[in-house]
């Protein structure tokens, strides 16, 4: 006892150091200051610079129009009445459109891919282990061109259009793109979306029962035909009650291009097929080590209880090397969301070719422009991050 | 202790990073290139007839050869040189802030980016116009049948932004198609992806000559806007700017006088012509002005050759050269017709 | 009535199934109605592809012209790889001038001998191999590639840097030969096995001393010829930036994710902080940044060149990388371990260093070996800031003027060069896991 007091006192005159929160107190000030120090180093710099070079800063230039035409967009824009601003939305939508149908293409075909590869045909899964491997190891930007240039453009030209829809003339394919019949819903449409809505909501509410009942006697009851009989039926008759109030707007040949109807350009199909196929390729990987990473056993036990080899995967394997599958394919979106910025090459409209390119080179405003640009990855990813960060809270396994 | 060293050694690490990136100050343009043994001259990624790399790794081109003047004219040696290639969005922020003593990179001399960005435009090697391209075949003889077209463009250029002028001014309702790169965009037209294309009718010159079947393709007449090509500095160094503009007027110059890269040396010992003179440093005090070497032109035309050797090695016939025709064109001497006149030297 | 044979049944023949290669192709192939269907899409997918690439790239194809004109009076469609021949060397050294391409091959075969002990089981010393490349080796081909005269530092480093070398060469053969460790060898040669450890120690270091005096002195009249960065391209570049990238964000990667994990609230927000802004951007916008704004963040007259500016870019970016998989590597020791460093009494850093970082990085090795395809991948993202990497070499054929528009072959080409590249990485990095999880298979 003594012996420890005498420590005490000898040691008092460090005392105020060795307190742990007092240390690590510290050390956070430390770490917060040189942080803070730096960021406002580079801003004082940034700002002395840009007067210094007399470069002017701001976000005035949003509010400017653009005199440049964008060739696929999903709002209003026109030249010179549309501003800045509107092109930052524009190219904000496109991206945000690629990156929506490439993250569920490239899921269900690595999915897919990633099962082949475990298939039993020799040829089948020795044909999807290539597929891996050449997309896998491929730089994205030489597969972006290769796309575009090896496949869609090589597509017939416009006066050879291939028409799709066996002479309808509905759907129609050419090197401009994909031509498709529009709907263009006239006046009393929205009771056939309010029956569809209410559809879906009986359709729900079967399948609820059903799963109840099942919980209660162990009864299974196939309501999937019932459903689709509802989806189908309530809707369609509630249209042709109301008088097929829907027009379609046809694509025709005029002058040099197809006008009318919607379009989908090459370059997206060819965007949209590279980074599918690209992530598909990380994502197939993912899912097979998923799948080997779930014990044999649970598999043969399912089979044991008679399952059937497809139910064996989607009710016993898939969701056991769920956890396993789940982080890696999320940053996979990710990073598909963030090599959509590529698409420039190949003429796709996105928000780094309209905003961090043409109004770049326009508008000069180097900082604000990359900034901004920086902000909405950022945003998107943030929002893709934290889905993966509750999904691993919920499934994270519990230890002490 | 150790935790107290560790304060001391954090204090001392960022004092002496503080005082460790000191502020240099800033000298003249001439004194730092001349200070650094090299100058720093910027070009763009590479571009056919104006800056590209052969298969030796060496940089050649009409905009390349305005940078080996200046060299020359400072350091008696055209190699002095560190060629930048900057991406087009960086390349005027990478002139502002000093990473570029020059840039001589077919950028357009315009007023906006005259006066606002904080540069000097100089004398132009180059006028340049835009223009389509279409297919013999396709029965257009004008731009103005171009309506509904499909144009294929490249981005990152005035370019986009003339061909919607254009459009608007004749409603001609044109929908563009913009590349990255000008390979992707020629080969979308090829496969007739696009009704035209539209870019600088000198580049689009160069372009057509390497398609499978050049004669099947023809320029159309209409020119879209003035493209003025023009080397520039920062904004506020004078005697830089002389430099500049005068290594250009040198190759203009020594055109109308006749000297050439071969004659050169005989015109400075033996010529009678004063003007030839004066310019070679054989006679006056010309060079004292821009603070150079008395023989800074007869250096630069001894590496360089004239504006009219410049020209047809690169853009003309040469083996290097796009093969585009110079008679008649705004390129020729103002004694040809055309706009290249320099203001004598005396 | 007995149901009994006398006669010894003999062994029946596998049957066909197993032994023909058309019982193969049953099993493997046609197994099913459904397993058919899928080969024969398979095949039928698989010879349009290679039909079709055979024709344009061999059959139709050029390899022998001096420009794209002579390509096209040979073929209109067919391939035109004269170009690429043309600028081969290029592809590989960029502009880097052609008499000084010996500096950079023997960087490289220096490299593969220094490391290639390090695979051998019967050689002795692997973490002072280890050591020994990353403290020298990067100083030894730093000059190689740049050349020009030599500081002091640069004059010791390059000593040391022969010296190690030479004394891992002679370590890796008396391991391959008598297996032992250099200094065993030496000893036993000198006669000094018998000796004291303290004289054995004293006759070696002594000895070392003797060795660096003379290659210093050797060595300080070795003058390779300057080479500016400017003039570095091509695959080389390629590989000295994501080399360095990777050397880099290794550690810094490892200090981020330990920030992370920290207690200390501060340092935690902060470290994820930087990890998640740097990890939700595409590569592209931080080279941008790097380039263009760089100089604008810093003092007036600070100049630094591209190539540090886009190698700092890339080392930022992919340590965030980095520290997701360190922490994913973290996460996989059991508590127990931190647990028991504890009770033996070290602190952080010692748990840390000697108990969870040596198990974790065991785990991290094949997500490392991913990381560094897929920055070799990244990195030809650079060609669109302006440094001529092997993207951008290969872009620039099609502005030379004999090869006009010559851009395709190129990219197939680049495609085939990243494809060999990265899949033999890949199928190592397999191959590492394979062996990694050895001992928890059953």
């Amino acid at each position: 006892m003594s012996n420890e007091s005498g420590d005490r006192t000898r040691s008092d005159e460090f005392s105020f150091f060795q307190d742990q929160r007092v240390r690590s107190g510290f050390y956070q000030v430390l770490a917060v200051a040189v942080v803070g120090w730096l960021v406002w180093y580079l801003i004082s710099n940034t700002a002395h610079n840009l007067e210094a070079r007399g470069m002017s800063t701001g976000f005035d230039f949003m509010q400017v129009s653009a005199g440049f035409d964008i060739e696929f967009k999903l709002l209003e824009y026109a030249p010179g009445v549309g501003t800045y601003a509107d092109v930052f939305k524009i190219g904000v939508l496109n991206t945000l459109l690629i990156s929506f149908f490439a993250i569920i293409l490239s899921t269900v075909l690595g999915f897919f891919i990633g099962v082949l590869r475990l298939s039993n045909n020799w040829l089948v899964s020795k044909v999807s282990l290539a597929f891996v491997e050449v997309f896998r190891n491929v730089p994205l930007l030489i597969q972006i061109v290769f796309w575009y240039i090896g496949v869609f453009s090589l597509m017939p030209a416009v006066k050879k259009t291939l028409d799709l829809s066996f002479g309808a003339e509905r759907l129609l394919l050419n090197n401009r793109g994909l031509y498709m019949a529009w709907p263009v819903p006239a006046e009393g449409f929205w009771m056939t979306v309010l029956a569809f809505g209410v559809a879906i909501v009986a359709a729900l509410l079967i399948r609820h029962r059903a799963l109840k009942r099942q919980a209660a006697s162990g009864e299974q009851s196939n309501v999937l035909l019932l459903s689709l009989a509802l989806l189908i039926i309530l809707p369609l008759s509630v249209f042709f009650a109301t008088g097929s109030p829907l027009a379609w707007d046809i694509p025709v040949l005029e002058g040099f291009n197809f006008v009318g109807g919607a379009t989908v350009a090459p370059a997206f199909l060819a965007l949209l097929a590279s980074l599918s196929i690209y992530h598909a390729a990380q994502i197939a990987e993912a899912v097979r080590a998923g799948i080997l990473s779930v014990n044999v056993g649970q598999g043969e036990a399912a089979k044991s209880i008679g399952l059937k080899p497809g139910r064996v995967m989607s009710l016993v394997v898939i969701p056991q090397a769920m956890p396993s599958i789940v982080p890696p394919l999320i940053s996979n979106w990710m990073n598909l969301v963030k090599n959509s910025s590529l698409a420039i090459a190949v003429g796709y409209p996105d928000i780094v070719s309209l905003f961090m390119q043409t109004s770049l080179n326009q508008v000069g405003h180097a900082v604000e422009i990359v900034g901004l640009t920086m902000v909405f990855y950022m945003l998107v990813s943030l929002i893709i991050s934290a889905l993966l960060n509750i999904y691993n809270k919920r499934v994270q396994l519990v230890e002490r | 202790m150790k935790f107290k060293s560790t304060l001391l050694t954090t204090t001392a690490v960022a004092v002496s990073f503080l005082s460790g990136v000191g502020v240099a100050s800033a000298d003249s343009t001439l004194e730092t290139v001349k200070d650094r043994g090299l100058l720093r001259c910027q070009v763009g990624p590479p571009s056919p007839g104006y800056y590209n790399l052969d298969s030796d790794g060496d940089w050649y081109g009409l905009d390349v050869s305005i940078c080996r003047s200046v060299a020359a004219a400072i350091f008696g040696d055209a190699d002095k040189l560190e060629i930048q290639s900057v991406s087009s969005q960086a390349r005027f922020t990478a002139l502002a802030n000093g990473d570029s003593d020059l840039l001589s990179r077919t950028a357009t001399w315009t007023m906006s980016r005259d006066t606002q960005l904080g540069l000097d435009f100089l004398q132009p090697n180059f006028y340049d116009g835009q223009g389509f391209t279409v297919r013999k075949d396709s029965g257009i003889t004008s731009a103005m049948e171009l309506k509904g077209a499909k144009v294929c463009v490249t981005s990152g250029t005035t370019t986009e932004l003339n061909l919607t002028d254009f459009s608007r001014q004749n409603s001609l309702k044109i929908s563009n198609v913009t590349f990255d790169d000008y390979n992707v965009r020629d080969d979308t037209y090829l496969n007739g992806g696009c009704d035209a294309v539209t870019g600088d009718k000198s580049s689009m010159a160069g372009n057509i000559s390497s398609f499978p079947v050049p004669e099947e393709h023809m320029i159309l007449p209409e020119t879209l806007s003035k493209e003025p090509l023009a080397p520039a500095v920062r904004h506020g160094d004078n005697q830089w700017a002389d430099i500049v503009r005068w290594a250009v007027y040198a190759l203009i110059n020594a055109e109308e006088l006749g000297v050439t890269q071969a004659n050169v040396d005989e015109m400075r010992d033996s010529s009678k012509d004063p003007n030839i003179l004066r310019m070679l440093g054989a006679e006056g005090n010309l060079h004292e002005g821009l603070g150079l070497d008395k023989d800074w032109a007869y250096n630069i035309i001894k590496s360089e050759g004239n504006y009219g050797e410049i020209y047809e090695r690169y853009m003309g016939g040469g083996e290097q050269g796009l093969g585009i025709d110079r008679a008649g064109t705004l390129n020729a001497l103002w004694k040809d017709g055309g706009l290249m006149y320099a203001p004598p030297m005396r | 009535m007995a149901i009994v044979t006398l006669e010894k049944t003999t062994a029946r023949p596998a049957p066909l199934s197993e032994t023909t290669a058309l019982g193969w192709l049953r099993i493997n192939l046609f197994s099913s109605v459904f397993n058919t269907v899928l080969t024969v899409i398979s095949l039928y997918v698989v010879y349009l592809t290679v039909s079709s690439v055979f024709t344009w790239g061999y059959l139709d194809a050029t390899f022998i012209a001096d420009n794209r004109r002579e390509c096209y009076k040979n073929s209109l469609t067919g391939a035109c790889w004269a170009g690429i021949i043309n600028w081969f060397n290029n592809m590989f050294y960029g502009r880097y001038p052609d008499a000084e391409t010996w500096g950079v091959n023997s960087a490289a075969v220096i490299l593969i001998l220094w490391m290639a002990p390090l695979w051998m089981s019967r050689v002795r010393g692997k973490i002072l191999i280890a050591v020994s490349v990353v403290v020298f080796y990067p100083f030894l081909a730093g000059y190689l590639f740049a050349g020009g005269a030599k500081s002091l530092l640069m004059n010791i480093m390059v000593t040391g840097a022969i010296v190690a070398f030479a004394l891992n060469l002679l370590n890796t053969l008396a391991g391959l030969f008598t297996d032992t460790s250099i200094k065993e060898a030496l000893i036993k040669v000198l006669g000094q096995s018998t000796a004291a450890e303290g004289t054995q120690r004293k006759v070696l270091f002594a000895l070392l001393v003797l060795c660096f005096a003379v290659v210093f002195t050797l060595q300080s009249n070795w003058l390779v010829t300057e080479v500016s960065w400017t003039r570095w391209g091509g695959l080389f570049l390629t590989f000295v930036i994501s080399g360095i990238a990777m050397a880099l964000s290794l550690p810094l990667g490892i200090v981020l994710a330990l920030g992370r994990r920290s207690e200390l609230p501060a340092v935690r927000v902060l470290s994820t902080g930087f990890i998640e802004i740097f990890r939700s951007v595409p590569l592209i916008t931080v080279l941008f940044m790097a380039t263009t704004m760089f100089p604008l963040f810093m003092p007036d007259g600070f100049f630094l060149n591209n190539l540090v500016q886009v190698i700092i870019a890339v080392t930022l970016f992919n340590a965030c990388y980095m520290a997701e998989i360190v922490r994913a590597g973290l996460q996989a020791i059991p508590k127990g371990q931190f647990e028991g460093a504890h009770t033996i009494g070290l602190g952080y850093w010692g748990t840390m260093g000697l108990i969870i970082m040596p198990q974790a990085l065991k785990h991290m090795i094949p997500n490392i070996v991913g990381n560094l395809i897929g920055l070799l991948k990244d990195t030809t993202l650079v060609s669109i800031i302006g440094l001529f990497d092997v993207l951008g070499m290969l872009r620039s054929i099609s502005k030379d003027v004999p090869w006009l528009g010559l851009h395709k072959e190129p990219l197939v080409f680049g495609g085939l060069l990243f494809f060999v590249i990265c899949f033999s990485m890949s199928k190592y990095s397999r191959h590492l896991e394979f062996k990694l999880s050895a001992g928890s298979r059953r």
